[in-house]
């Protein structure tokens, strides 16, 4: 697709604009015109605003120039020149109809069409339409905010073309990075039909059993592996005002007998709390709100049953295996913890059981539903293995309960199973049956189902991956870099060299890598384990640089974030195959450190071979030390690249599932006679570079934009990257600035000052300005 | 025989030389404490010691104290020693002025207290036991209650008790089930049975003030629903004087194996009028602020009768003439030689030796502490004190404790059969450093304490405050020299040390159950070093003062042999704890139970 046009430019379809626009595709934002002078205005001022929005909806400065605003009394006749024509405008169905009667005028045929809705039928949408508008016409219902949900619901109708709707499921998929589920022409469709019910179910048990928010969000929350908000904390971030708005919706369109209809109803407090003006955080506050009263700053919680404010207490802890994701010891918890988590989850997973396949065909389709439109950990059929169909049954029909069909034909089964390496659903029909990847798709935790690691230690393994690329996972927690992961990487030179084409280093964690595990070094610095730090250093720049230098290409694979070391390993490898939604920099500075794994030096490389910078020692070295004195982190990959931590040439792939697939091809092209680079010298300002820098941060001072000890950390930052006692004339190898690295790291781990910030970090997640 | 002098130069060595530069710096507080004072407290404090406190020491053990008719009787002259206690000024030695206490340093303070417990353990309990509780008031009371009760509790007019346990919970306090009721007035009234309450009841004083956790009625279960409530015996009238009885009393006195002076009671309250001390539900709390200062005073009981025992066993082996030396007699003019001649002998008493100079010097170092975390000017050395104080607290606690009933053992081993015979006075030792290793938490709770709470807090931020003072003293001495075997030596014990905190942060992070197995082991691993580092300094100051001539250089000569000793015979222990540590759980737990 060589264009896009999104119509609507609300919260919805500005934000989709912006993801087109972060695919590179040229995009089309189009709404209705409000203002007869600026009539463009309500499109551009949706860009506008969105440059300023938190998270942001763009993944870079350039991606908001790919939008061209328009407005549908003028523009509309743009549409010719696109490919794919989103609708997400106001949700009432005369508006819609006569939007696509305009839009049957204008588009080319081909084009598809597809609206946003979250509640109108498809069939209902093109009424009136001729036959080949409802071949290019489906639903693909987006999640909000579209940048970072990953789910796409499609439903296509009798009409849809096969064609049309497979150009936009490639699209969204590769381009937009979203995983497309495929859903019936069903009111809700999957995931908000199961997502309201949810939330409808715990907020009426915590009324009803006299369950306080914050009980109710210490168990509906982590331990049923739903966003740790917990439930009420999730109604203040999507607004209270929003909830009335889905169940009328839901309840005027969904069947009479529908288990919702009976759950569904209103709460005088919550109505109070709207008209009020407590809509959640965008308002006064919600079912919680911050007391500012007094200068202070109290987070207070609701009671229930009187509607008055207080200090919030206090989450209680869900004690032993129900607190760590066991949801059969949740529900078994005795009094009013494992009552309110039953009363959650048994008419929850009953319901989700008896929507397959009126809302979706298959029992995969919602649990990716939940999972990657709610956050849930697990998705229902998921969570239902995890308490035991069985189980659950006996229950359900204890508590009076529905059992639907699926429940009674899975029997003593469990609705997901590995066999001969490969994980397999249970059916409609009884049977069970291959999970099929998109062609593309690779995932190491398939891999893993039939495989043993080629080699294992606490902190990382080494896997076959195929096609004779090895890749190193990281497994740590939060895949922490450790003495152990620079251990493994030492075995795994010459395994690689012998028997592989390539290496990639990928997982699949949340997070690439958040670091050297800062814990560790800590509690080896408060026992004065010097040694145990100076080798946990010099071993990681000897590891890190004998995959620079090794025989095969090395090809970084990273999502999420990968901050300090985990950074340095991206830059270290001969190239980069990075997710789109990496957020990827050198913080060290924060903890009262400085890179000491070779950041510094493949900065200086990165940043001298950066297009258009001006010549001399100076101007790299400058760069590199404006962005790591302030750990920088780049918010994108796009971002990473602007900020040099990925070079231009570095690859970036939008859908995260794809990752390993796209980095191993980049490997295998590199392998076709790969040489290992050659070490890079440098020519560095040397003490005359370094006044000039300190000056810098002696001016931030004296604004009191930067402490006394940031003078000292950022100085010992400043001697790296000039060089220490070099000057221009002279050459400074990459092993003397690796030496330099260690010296001044050292110097700063036993300064108490940089101690203090690494405590502060661990204990807060925050980093200390002393 | 019973005999003590107090070791007044050891004292001063560890209160003068050995930790001028303590790493918590100046304290412009304690200017006023200058050599000349601290010098005549101390030699007071012996003197007061050894003539007052210590012939009452076996005739109290004979004696013991009886409960008739509702009373508490102490044995003969306890009442006149402790009159003479607190008109001296002894009993507000430590207090702070404000309620007309000296505001003595803790540095001087804790070497007061080894004389008095060296002298007479079961003496030194009631105004113990009273400045405990008065800490405790001092820091969670209300003002009112402090003007009424902390002047007489600072002068011994009064004495204190802290009432935690009972007949079904001890280590457990979460089980307890004294209650406690609100009243209109905002008092509350107090109704349970207490056991094992030291100074319970007695006829010291003329009134008792009691410390009691109590749950509230809307209490939540276990240990956060516990609260303190201050319980006088009598209620105090208008003028302030001892009124209305109160509905408290002893209903017995515990039987008990050693300390047998101390009247350690079981006491009943019937809705006896309190006061609540701190939050509601928060009792735990405010008990564990006056628990650390208690913990680390029981430390200082277990070296005061680890003293006196090595005293009384020098007193013996230089009297008891037995057999000749291995090389040949000795002393030909005699029908035998003393036994002290004998290898065997001098390995226990110089293991006794090292053990009380060894923990005297630790102690002294976390008494500086103890001082700094109030005083220092600087909120840095504050917070460094503080953490150097929460680590040691257990170490000091435990090993003292456990260092001093060895002592006392040896003492009954070397005095021979005579050592078993009552008259000897040394079995009394045994008997009363018994209860130091297990009241105010057993000194397996503290090892626990040590390596559950302790060393894991803040990534090891406490640890810090050892860790790099020790590692720092290496690295500065460490090359040829008359140092070198000691500081080898301590390189080596640090560096097992290092290794087993590692390893037991490591595997206790996965199972808790390794870091129980290795506690207790690792606590004694800890403590050996601490006390190797502490000889180590010792003899670095001993050495140079011996060059340049030092008056007494038979005292520093003295040190570096002991200090010598301590590495050569005692330390390597270390090496043995380090294997067990590394052993791990496996065998210790894998016994099924009904094998047992």
């Amino acid at each position: 697709m060589k264009k896009v046009c999104v119509i609507g430019a609300g919260t919805m379809g500005a934000g989709i604009a912006a993801q087109v626009a972060n695919s590179g595709t040229p995009v089309l934002l189009l709404d209705i015109v409000r203002d007869p002078d600026n009539r463009n205005g309500v499109a551009a001022d949706a860009v506008a605003k969105m440059l300023k929005t938190d998270p942001a909806p763009f993944m870079g400065k350039g991606e908001a120039r790919l939008v061209e605003v328009g407005n549908i009394e003028d523009d509309l006749g743009k549409v010719a020149d696109c490919d794919w024509v989103v609708e997400a405008i106001v949700e009432r169905l005369d508006i819609k109809q006569s939007l696509y009667e305009k839009l049957e005028a204008v588009r080319k045929p081909g084009t598809a069409v597809s609206s946003n809705t979250s509640t109108i039928p498809l069939e209902q949408l093109t009424a009136g339409r001729s036959e080949e508008f409802k071949r290019d016409f489906l639903i693909t219902h987006f999640f909000n905010p579209p940048r970072y949900m990953r789910l796409i619901e499609l439903v296509t109708g009798p009409h849809s073309d096969a064609a049309t709707v497979a150009k936009v499921r490639d699209f969204v998929d590769r381009k937009l990075g979203k995983t497309p589920v495929d859903a019936e022409d069903s009111p809700g469709f999957i995931a908000n039909r199961i997502g309201t019910f949810w939330i409808q179910a715990a907020v009426n048990a915590a009324f009803d059993m006299g369950v306080s928010v914050e009980e109710a969000d210490a168990i509906a929350g982590k331990p049923m592996g739903v966003p740790k908000t917990g439930i009420f904390g999730l109604i203040d971030l999507i607004g209270l005002d929003l909830m009335p708005y889905l169940q009328k919706s839901l309840t005027g369109t969904l069947p009479k007998d529908d288990p919702y209809q009976k759950i569904a109803r209103g709460e005088p407090l919550i109505e109070k709390l709207i008209e009020t003006g407590f809509t959640g955080r965008k308002g006064k506050g919600g079912f919680y709100r911050i007391n500012r009263e007094g200068g202070g700053k109290v987070k207070e919680a609701i009671n229930l049953a009187t509607g008055e404010f207080a200090a919030a207490r206090p989450a209680p802890t869900v004690p032993g295996a129900a607190g760590k994701g066991d949801l059969a010891a949740l529900i078994d918890l005795p009094g009013k913890f494992g009552e309110y988590a039953w009363a959650i989850l048994g008419p929850t997973l009953s319901y989700s059981a008896s929507i397959v396949p009126e809302a979706t065909a298959t029992i995969v389709g919602v649990d990716e539903a939940m999972k990657l439109g709610y956050n849930w950990k697990s998705g229902p059929f998921e969570m239902i293995d995890k308490i035991g169909a069985a189980n659950l049954r006996e229950r359900l029909v204890a508590s009076d309960m529905p059992v639907p069909p699926i429940l009674e034909a899975v029997g003593d089964g469990t609705f997901y199973r590995i066999e001969g390496g490969k994980r397999q659903f249970f059916g409609l029909d009884g049977q069970y049956h291959d999970m099929v990847r998109p062609e593309g798709v690779e995932l190491l935790a398939d891999i893993k189902l039939d495989a043993k690691p080629l080699l294992r230690n606490g902190s990382a393994a080494l896997w076959d991956v195929g096609d004779g690329v090895a890749c190193l996972e990281f497994t740590g927690k939060m895949n922490a870099l450790d003495t152990e992961v620079m251990k493994l990487i030492g075995e795994a030179i010459p395994l690689v060299s012998e028997k592989f084409k390539a290496l990639v280093i990928y997982n699949e964690g949340t997070h690439f890598s958040a670091g050297a595990n800062l814990g560790l070094a800590l509690f080896a610095v408060n026992i004065a384990a010097w040694s145990e730090i100076e080798k946990l250093v010099s071993g990681g720049q000897s590891a890190f640089k004998a995959l620079k230098y090794a025989p095969f290409p090395v090809v970084a694979a990273p999502s999420g974030m990968a901050l300090g070391g985990g950074c340095e390993t991206v830059l270290n490898a001969d190239a980069v195959q990075a997710h789109a939604e990496t957020y990827i920099g050198l913080v060290e500075c924060g903890v009262g450190l400085i890179p000491g794994w070779g950041g510094c030096g493949e900065m200086l490389e990165r940043w001298r071979a950066m297009p258009g910078m001006p010549k001399g020692p100076m101007p790299a070295v400058s760069k590199v030390f404006e962005i790591v004195s302030t750990a920088t982190v780049a918010k994108s990959a796009a971002e990473a690249k602007e900020l040099g931590f990925l070079r231009p040439t570095d690859g970036v792939t939008m859908n995260r599932d794809r990752l390993l697939a796209d980095a191993k091809a980049r490997a295998l092209e590199l392998a076709e006679g790969y040489t290992p680079p050659e070490p890079p010298t440098f020519r560095l300002p040397g003490p005359g570079g370094k006044t000039a820098l300190t000056l810098a941060v002696e001016s931030f001072q004296s604004r009191g934009l930067a402490t006394d000890y940031d003078g000292v950390v950022s100085g010992k930052l400043a001697t790296v990257l000039t060089g220490g006692d070099t000057d221009p004339t002279e050459e400074v190898t990459e092993a003397q600035l690796l030496a330099l690295e260690l010296k001044h790291f050292m110097d700063l781990v036993h300064e108490s000052r940089s101690q203090d910030r690494i405590e502060h970090m661990l204990a807060t997640g925050k980093p200390l300005r002393n | 025989m019973q005999v003590y002098e107090a070791p007044l130069r050891d004292m001063r060595f560890v209160l003068d030389e050995l930790w001028v530069d303590d790493g918590f710096g100046e304290l412009p507080a304690l200017a006023e404490f200058d050599t000349d004072l601290t010098n005549a407290i101390l030699e007071e404090a012996g003197r007061f010691s050894r003539e007052v406190l210590l012939p009452l020491n076996r005739s109290g053990d004979e004696e013991g104290c009886h409960l008739e008719n509702g009373v508490v009787r102490t044995p003969a002259g306890f009442k006149e020693a402790y009159k003479q206690f607190t008109e001296s000024g002894w009993a507000s030695l430590a207090a702070g002025p404000e309620w007309g206490g000296q505001g003595l340093p803790e540095r001087v303070n804790k070497l007061v207290e080894e004389m008095t417990c060296s002298t007479n353990l079961s003496f030194g309990l009631y105004p113990g036991l009273t400045h405990g509780g008065a800490i405790a008031l001092e820091a969670h009371g209300t003002d009112e209650l402090k003007q009424a009760y902390l002047p007489k509790m600072t002068s011994g007019q009064w004495s204190g008790t802290m009432c935690l346990t009972e007949a079904h919970c001890g280590t457990d306090l979460g089980m307890l089930r004294t209650k406690a009721e609100p009243q209109e007035d905002g008092s509350y009234k107090v109704s349970g049975a207490k056991i094992f309450i030291s100074a319970g009841d007695h006829d010291l004083t003329e009134n008792v003030i009691h410390l009691v956790l109590a749950r509230l009625p809307d209490a939540p279960a276990g240990v956060k629903g516990i609260s303190m409530f201050l319980v006088p015996k009598y209620l105090p009238k208008e003028d302030g004087t001892p009124g209305q009885s109160n509905g408290v009393w002893c209903t017995a006195l515990e039987h008990k194996m050693g300390l047998k002076a101390s009247a350690t009671c079981q006491m009943q309250f019937e809705d006896s009028t309190a006061w609540l001390v701190g939050e509601p539900n928060k009792g735990m709390a405010a008990m564990f602020t006056m628990m650390n200062a208690e913990r680390l005073s029981v430390g200082i009981q277990g070296l005061g009768i680890g003293e006196a025992a090595y005293q009384s066993a020098v007193w013996y082996a230089k009297d008891r003439l037995q057999g000749r030396a291995l090389s040949g007699a000795k002393y030909p003019d005699k029908p035998a030689d003393p036994i002290i001649v004998h290898p065997d002998v001098r390995r226990m008493l110089m293991t006794m030796r090292a053990n009380n100079e060894g923990c005297r010097a630790l102690g002294a170092w976390v008494a500086r502490a103890l001082d700094a975390e109030k005083l220092s000017p600087e909120p840095e050395a504050r917070k460094r004190a503080e953490d150097f104080v929460a680590l040691m607290t257990p170490i000091v606690k435990a090993l003292f404790t456990d260092l001093g009933h060895e002592n006392a053992q040896l003492a009954v081993q070397v005095y021979g059969g005579h050592g078993y015979i009552r008259e000897s006075g040394v079995e009394q030792y045994a008997r009363d450093a018994r209860i130091a290793m297990i009241y105010e938490g057993t000194n397996g709770i503290q090892a626990l304490d040590l390596v559950g709470r302790k060393l894991g807090a803040h990534n090891g931020r406490l640890l810090r405050s050892f860790f790099h003072p020790v590692s720092d003293f290496i690295a500065a001495n460490k090359g040829d020299g008359p140092m070198k075997p000691m500081i080898d030596g301590l390189e080596k014990a640090f560096g097992a040390l290092q290794l087993s905190t590692a390893t037991i942060a490591q595997r206790g992070l996965a199972d808790p159950e390794e870091a129980g197995a290795a506690a207790t082991e690792y606590l004694r691993l800890f403590g050996l070093v601490a006390m190797g580092y502490c000889f180590a300094r010792s003899t670095m100051i001993a050495g140079m003062r011996v060059a340049f001539g030092a008056e007494d250089k038979d005292f520093y000569k003295a040190k570096i042999t002991t200090a010598t000793y301590f590495f050569e015979r005692l330390l390597p222990q270390v090496s043995a704890h380090f294997l067990s540590i590394k052993a791990g759980k496996k065998s210790m737990m894998a016994l099924a139970e009904d094998a047992f």
